[in-house]
């Protein structure tokens, strides 16, 4: 036994001695890591994970989530009207299951079959649009499952409303929904002038002018090299002239 | 004494491309290329010119969406970051080039990258509108505004309070950022549309600028040209661009960045150099980006390219600036016979022209303004606030609605790639109004809520997404954050109303989409005047 003693309480002191070593370096370890881990802040994981891994294309990429759908109907009754040019409007529109059944309901139940979309295009320049005071109209025929149109006026600085309704076979013309008023902006010099402020010929014979001399002109120029369009040129700019030659300016 | 003003203005932005929930995110390149290329370069500009007793006026807009990221902690980070991988680069280029035609440039690009750094940490501490309130509080730069997400308003006016919150936000933002509110505001994509002027007038700004025909096209015929500015009846002032000085410098073929001995945009070491090589400066999945280094001139119409030449490309500079010049002397010369008044040629840019697509941009600008100072007394630099305090007497006409985009009008807006997405942005805008018209003085996790909501429908409603859309390139980033910010707002609605909100997704938007911490949704709300204009 008493042999043993000292034998045992020297793999004891091994022991001890071991866990000591080998303890005291970890908490050391532990401590040193735990001021560090405070101050990256989270955007840095990635960064780690990226130096320690191989960078194998895409693997560990989170794949973006899906882009989400946007609703096809907001079940609200609307048409609304908006400028492209001088010579273009936009429409779009949503009609509602409770406006059709109403129109049925009133115009019989097989009304809604029996007629056709129509977009009519009121000149409404100079009025008070009441529905029946419009400069003139136009209609346009539209296929039943659209919901918006471009719509050529062709008429620069003139004042235009829309009404979508149906069209009975007989031509009657029933308005579901009417659009805000929109005016097409000139595409010329004003004949208006200023007594006051009488122009100066000659500072307008100094224009070469053009249309649309900013970065769009760099967006055309460039989309024939590669298709990378530089950063922050965001904003068009000088395109080419349109084609209407009203757009020239003459002197 | 001079005889004629010329007015540069330069309008820097970017759209808010801030994603946090990615390490590497392609399109948070914009912003830092824009940084090395454009923003410090020109901030090196006007500290060269400020130090050399030079004086100068110059106007430049920047956008909020721009002044929230280069104030963004995260990005600042990032940029710090994606700037020290560049001057790695940059060092290994010098070795990798000794011996070559295109050692010189890299020394150019290494020297460049040190000053950026040099200037990004330590003279503004990160934060570059620090750097440009600096000019403007030494009276060199008149520093304006731009709508809050650079909406294009002609096309939101269907709800006239979506517009006014447009400014409010973007007045309230530069308030707090340059100490005093803008005296101008830079009309996104130079959109004008009846009625919008109202609205700047409420938020006391005094100018916008409109494309040529915008002024010449007015109601009445103005007098001057696009060579005064018009006053709506409002009272705002509107200033036409200058078709000439524009053209000279915006056109990549008919003006100064397409000639031979400037640097070519399109052959980037990124896509040029060895894979294994060029790796770890290029986005983590492998896909090849412009890193900066070029080392090539235009040299002509062709593929062929041979290398760029500093000192050639220098020399063109300062040719340039003094072919702007003389130009500009000459127009102002031959209009001030006819006018009773010197004339003012408003020259506007976009910012980014100037280092990232013309590299010797921002070099040919300090080029000009020496000339002007030194050699010639005909032309005088001034800002359109100096001009309407000089000449406070201006004919009365409504602007025509236009923009500077391609054909001059809506188009590029509103055409068949880009159509789909008013009807959206109408219908939240409507919701929005009528959110704020419904909550008065909401408190707590509702406020967080109405104001997220407003953060989101801003967002979707920035003009780039649709330009994006109709150039066809980089479409599908444009269409889903018109999609992601709009559908975030629709759940926010509908979380509101029914009094069910989700506070943790909430905390997680508020997180992600951080623009504008101060916002007040009660923008929105409905006034008496709006009614009338909504018709």
């Amino acid at each position: 036994m008493s042999a043993v003693a000292p034998l045992f309480f020297g793999i004891a002191l091994v022991v001890l001695l071991l866990v000591i070593f080998l303890w005291i370096p970890r908490r050391k370890a532990v401590q040193k890591a735990e001021p560090t881990e405070k101050f990256i802040p989270p955007l840095f994981t990635e960064e780690v994970a990226e130096e320690l891994a191989l960078p194998v294309p895409s693997a560990a990429e989170p794949s973006p989530p899906p882009v989400p759908e946007l609703p096809a109907r907001y079940g609200v009754d609307r048409l609304v009207l908006m400028v492209r040019d001088p010579y273009w409007l936009y429409a779009y529109w949503e009609i509602t299951a409770t406006r059709q059944e109403e129109f049925n309901a009133t115009y019989g139940p097989r009304a809604w079959n029996i007629t056709r979309p129509v977009l009519r295009v009121y000149d409404v320049t100079g009025v008070a649009f009441n529905g029946s005071n419009a400069n003139s109209f136009v209609d346009i025929n539209v296929p039943e499952e659209v919901d918006n149109w471009h719509i050529p006026v062709g008429q620069p600085n003139r004042s235009f409303c829309v009404d979508l309704g149906r069209m009975f076979p007989d031509g009657r013309f029933i308005t579901l929904l009417r659009s805000n008023v929109v005016t097409t902006p000139r595409s010329t010099l004003s004949e208006c002038l200023d007594e006051e402020w009488m122009w100066i010929e000659e500072v307008y014979r100094s224009y070469r002018f053009q249309f649309g001399v900013s970065s769009p002109m760099l967006i055309h120029e460039a989309a024939g090299r590669v298709a990378v369009v530089p950063l922050g040129i965001s904003s068009p700019g000088f395109g080419p002239p349109v084609p209407e030659s009203e757009a020239k300016i003459k002197v | 004494m001079a005889k004629g003003y010329l007015a540069l203005v330069l309008h820097a932005h970017l759209p808010f491309v801030r994603h946090p929930e990615h390490e590497h995110f392609l399109e948070e390149r914009w912003l830092y290329e824009a940084i090395t290329e454009t923003y410090v370069p020109l901030l090196h500009v006007f500290e060269r010119l400020v130090r050399d007793g030079i004086p100068f006026r110059l106007t430049i807009s920047l956008s909020p969406t721009l002044v929230s990221m280069l104030t963004d902690p995260l990005l600042q980070e990032r940029y710090s970051r994606h700037l020290g991988q560049l001057m790695e680069l940059a060092d290994k280029e010098v070795e990798r080039t000794r011996n070559t035609p295109f050692h010189e440039t890299a020394l150019m690009y290494q020297k460049m990258f040190r000053e950026i750094a040099h200037t990004y940490h330590h003279v503004y501490g990160r934060n570059l509108v620090q750097g440009f309130r600096r000019f403007q509080e030494l009276g060199r730069l008149e520093v304006i505004t731009c709508a809050a997400t650079h909406g294009y308003l002609p096309l939101l006016m269907i709800n006239p309070e979506a517009v006014r919150a447009q400014i409010a936000v973007a007045v309230d933002l530069h308030r707090r950022h340059f100490g005093a509110p803008p005296r101008g505001l830079w009309l996104p994509e130079c959109a004008y549309g009846p009625g919008i002027d109202r609205f700047l007038k409420e938020f006391g700004i005094r100018y916008f600028f409109t494309d040529t025909h915008g002024v010449l096209f007015a109601s009445h015929r103005p007098r001057y040209g696009v060579f005064a500015p018009i006053y709506c009846p409002s009272g705002i002032a509107a200033f036409g661009r200058d078709v000439e000085s524009s053209k000279q410098v915006w056109s990549a073929q008919e003006g100064y960045p397409g000639d031979f001995d400037y640097r070519e945009f399109y052959r980037d070491i990124g896509f040029d150099l060895d894979y294994d090589y060029i790796k770890p400066y290029i986005h983590p999945d492998g896909i090849r980006v412009h890193t900066g280094i070029k080392y090539y001139r235009i040299t002509g119409r062709t593929n062929h390219k041979e290398p760029y030449v500093p000192d050639w490309a220098r020399e063109k500079a300062a040719i340039h600036a003094g072919n702007f010049m003389f130009n500009r002397e000459l127009q102002i010369k031959y209009l001030s016979q006819h006018m009773d008044r010197p004339p003012i040629i408003v020259a506007p840019y976009d910012a980014e022209l100037f280092g990232h697509w013309w590299f010797e941009g921002p070099l040919w600008l300090e080029f000009l303004i020496r000339k002007i100072h030194f050699d010639q007394d005909m032309v005088e630099l001034i800002t359109p606030g100096d001009y309407l305090q000089r000449f406070p007497c201006n004919q009365v006409a409504r602007p025509c609605p236009s923009s500077w985009g391609n054909k001059g009008y809506n188009e590029v807006w509103l055409c068949q790639a880009n159509d789909w997405i008013y009807r959206h942005l109408h219908m939240a805008a409507s919701r929005m109004v009528e959110l704020a018209n419904m909550y008065h003085n909401a408190q707590g996790v509702l406020r967080r809520a109405l104001n997220q909501a407003a953060r989101e429908l801003l967002l979707a409603q920035g003009s780039d997404w649709a330009f994006i859309m109709s150039t066809g390139t980089m479409v599908d980033y444009a269409v889903r954050r018109t999609k992601t910010h709009l559908s975030n707002f629709l759940r926010l609605y509908e979380e509101i109303k029914g009094q069910r909100i989700d506070e943790g997704w909430l905390s997680w938007l508020e997180y992600a989409n951080n623009i504008f911490p101060d916002i007040d949704y009660a923008w929105y709300r409905t006034r008496k005047e709006d009614m009338m204009v909504a018709g």
